[in-house]
């Protein structure tokens, strides 16, 4: 998933992203990052959620699990 | 009451239109309407396999359908011309082939929105150069309706490269309304709001209840359907609009009433 990690980070416009980073406290955490980031994850990885079940999530690591299990195989 | 002359300006009855982005949405729906208006439709979408099924649910006969990407600009008019040569001259066209964009401006790159410049509004301007040559548009004159939207005159967040395409085709459709009145050939635009097309889905389905709901909001209407959007493009096509050109017809719910 080291490729889904690059990915955040450019969207979120920061050297690298790791597990344990909280989404939230990204500085351009706004709505129009998480449409980008659920994009990518489309666009990406074939996986569709929410703007909803993304605040779910609380860290990057989280989210690249959720990746991770639903990916197109 | 009942006049047997009387002929509704609305008939299309033998006159052919070239409809891009037919297989779904707007294109679809238009291709539907101006079916049962008696249009002999060419329907033109890049999905074959969707364009098969729209075809078949047209109204009438004498349709064509084919499967063209018209982000190959420079191909257009050589494969109007062929169109033409094969089926008769075209009387309309309506550009509803589009691409929508919603992306922050720190990540809108160059080939992001030239993409969508491309098939929103390069694609028009070619479309209509096609139209314009000898032996493709109608000797005695035609009619061409761009599909633009709400987003070329009121902004969001995210949607820059999608509206400037769209508010670049309002500049377009008044210069060839201006150049091609002369031919008898008239240009106008609908911009509808939003409309639950599968385009509308595949841009919300990220959004939550909340989000749709302000979105619905914004309507007073209500969301618009596709069929709502095609009853305009066929009053601009038709003698309804036989002395309207380089307008820009806004349909959008009361959208931009607010």
């Amino acid at each position: 998933m080291d490729d889904f990690y690059t990915k955040l980070a450019e969207i979120l416009e920061v050297d690298r992203v790791a597990a344990d980073d909280v989404l939230s406290e990204f500085e351009y955490w706004d709505s129009l990052t998480v449409l980008s980031v659920l994009a990518m994850l489309d666009s990406g990885y074939g996986v569709n959620l929410t703007a909803a079940n993304l605040r779910e999530l609380k860290q990057a690591g989280e989210l690249a699990a959720v990746v991770e299990s639903r990916k197109r195989k | 009451m009942n006049d047997p002359d009387f002929i509704t300006p609305l008939s299309l009855r033998s006159r052919r239109v070239l409809v891009t982005g037919a297989a779904s949405g707007i294109g679809r729906a238009a291709c539907e309407l101006l079916s049962r208006l008696e249009a002999r439709i060419v329907a033109v979408d890049i999905d074959e396999a969707a364009l098969n099924g729209a075809v078949q649910g047209l109204a009438g006969e004498g349709h064509a359908q084919c499967c063209f990407d018209v982000g190959d600009v420079e191909r257009i008019p050589g494969w109007m011309a062929d169109v033409a040569q094969k089926g008769g001259p075209l009387f309309g066209v309506v550009h509803a082939a589009g691409l929508s964009c919603v992306q922050p401006l720190r990540l809108l790159s160059p080939a992001a929105y030239r993409k969508v410049l491309l098939l929103n509004t390069e694609a028009a301007l070619a479309l209509a150069r096609g139209f314009h040559k000898k032996a493709v548009g109608d000797a005695a004159g035609g009619s061409i309706v761009f599909i633009s939207s709400v987003m070329a005159s009121a902004g969001a967040p995210g949607a820059a490269a999608y509206a400037m395409s769209k508010a670049a085709l309002h500049g377009l459709t008044r210069s060839l309304a201006m150049e091609l009145a002369p031919g008898k050939i008239r240009v106008n635009c609908v911009a509808p709001g939003f409309v639950r097309t599968p385009m509308f889905d595949r841009m919300s389905a990220p959004w939550d209840a909340a989000q749709l709901a302000r979105v619905e909001e914004d309507h007073p209407l209500g969301l618009g359907a596709p069929a709502d959007v095609a009853n305009s493009i066929a009053f601009l096509l038709a003698d309804t609009g036989r002395w309207i050109t380089g307008s820009v017809l806004t349909v959008d719910g009361g959208y931009t009433a607010h």
